[in-house]
């Protein structure tokens, strides 16, 4: 990895983590729009039974044994988006991987 | 706009997990050939972000919020193929790790958030890479159309499963939902152009590759 790709990283890892760490902290807890539609036209409540998500330790964008509040949020956001920075690298890995495969055989 | 658990029909869940897993498997396919050493820190970077934006709800209009999808904005700096991957990371990740999405909308949600901006957004790639003037309306209003697109397609999946009370008409319950997300829209196309602006003005070669006037001889990406 050359410094050029080091610092691409760097500067957007950097913005991720203050958002999602710290901004989150502040957005709305207002329903969002499909929600607040769904309020609208009578139609919030699920008219099948859910399919239950895996267990998590986060509820809400909020690691629940740090509480409600900053770092509970802050956990949640800084994990959240180094996941997804990680499952991106694996996949492109993967990917590359399956293509280099492809070449060699003869 | 993540669609909860129990209100898509099994026809409708099923018909989207088909369609979104198809996108998906002629995305990889294709990312074989585009993926190189810048693109892919890049890739990894934007889904951070995205992830991170969308935890971000502002206040719109009386009692209601919104947040940034960012597929389009995926679409431009990665293009389509390469944008669904990276959107389908976040919505996997909030479905099964934050529970945000219902497990078995995945494949709506990725249709909606994903495939279809992501496809708007690689349209107007080119303006981007030739320094069009056109490049920041275009991309504004993109973004803004992007969005009103998943809104309305969100609302004809719900109508298609039953889950509109009889009583509302198909037109009316566009109507709410797309006058919402007309506000929500308007913010994320102002977010898209200047995301788009700063990433393509400091990381031109990684989003589009060598640059157009190479040297001759030289191989271009």
């Amino acid at each position: 990895m050359t410094a050029y790709n080091r610092n691409t990283l760097l500067v957007g890892l950097l913005a991720a983590v203050a958002i999602g760490g710290a901004v989150s902290y502040f957005a709305s807890a207002r329903p969002d729009g499909l929600e607040k539609t769904q309020e609208d036209l009578g139609a919030a409540e699920p008219v099948r039974e859910p399919v239950a998500p895996p267990p998590s330790v986060f509820e809400e964008y909020s690691l629940t044994w740090l509480g409600e509040g900053f770092w509970g949020d802050a956990a949640a956001g800084v994990f959240g988006a180094l996941l997804v920075l990680v499952v991106v690298l694996a996949v492109a890995r993967l990917v590359r991987g399956a293509r280099r495969t492809r070449r060699d055989r003869p | 706009m993540h669609i909860g658990s129990g209100f898509l029909s099994p026809p409708v869940w099923g018909t989207m997990a088909a369609v979104s897993g198809a996108a998906l498997a002629g995305s990889l396919a294709a990312a074989g050939r585009q993926l190189d050493d810048r693109k892919v820190p890049l890739m990894g970077v934007m889904g951070a972000f995205v992830f991170a934006a969308q935890m971000v709800n502002f206040p719109v209009l009386a009692g209601t919020s919104g947040h940034l999808g960012g597929g389009f904005l995926l679409g431009v700096l990665l293009g389509p193929a390469l944008g669904t991957i990276v959107m389908a990371s976040v919505l996997v990740v909030q479905a099964l790790v934050f529970q945000d999405g219902g497990v078995e909308a995945l494949g709506a949600n990725i249709f909606v958030m994903g495939v279809l901006p992501c496809l708007l957004g690689g349209a107007v790639r080119g303006l981007w890479r030739h320094r069009s003037g056109l490049a920041y309306p275009v991309t504004f209003g993109g973004a803004a159309v992007g969005v009103l697109a998943g809104a309305t397609v969100v609302i004809l999946l719900l109508a298609l499963s039953g889950s509109l009370p009889a009583r509302v008409s198909l037109a009316e319950a566009i109507g709410v939902m797309d006058f919402i997300h007309l506000f929500i829209g308007v913010v994320e196309g102002a977010v898209t152009v200047a995301v788009v602006a700063f990433v393509v003005g400091a990381r031109r070669e990684a989003v589009f590759g060598r640059p157009l006037a190479a040297p001759v001889g030289e191989a271009s990406a």
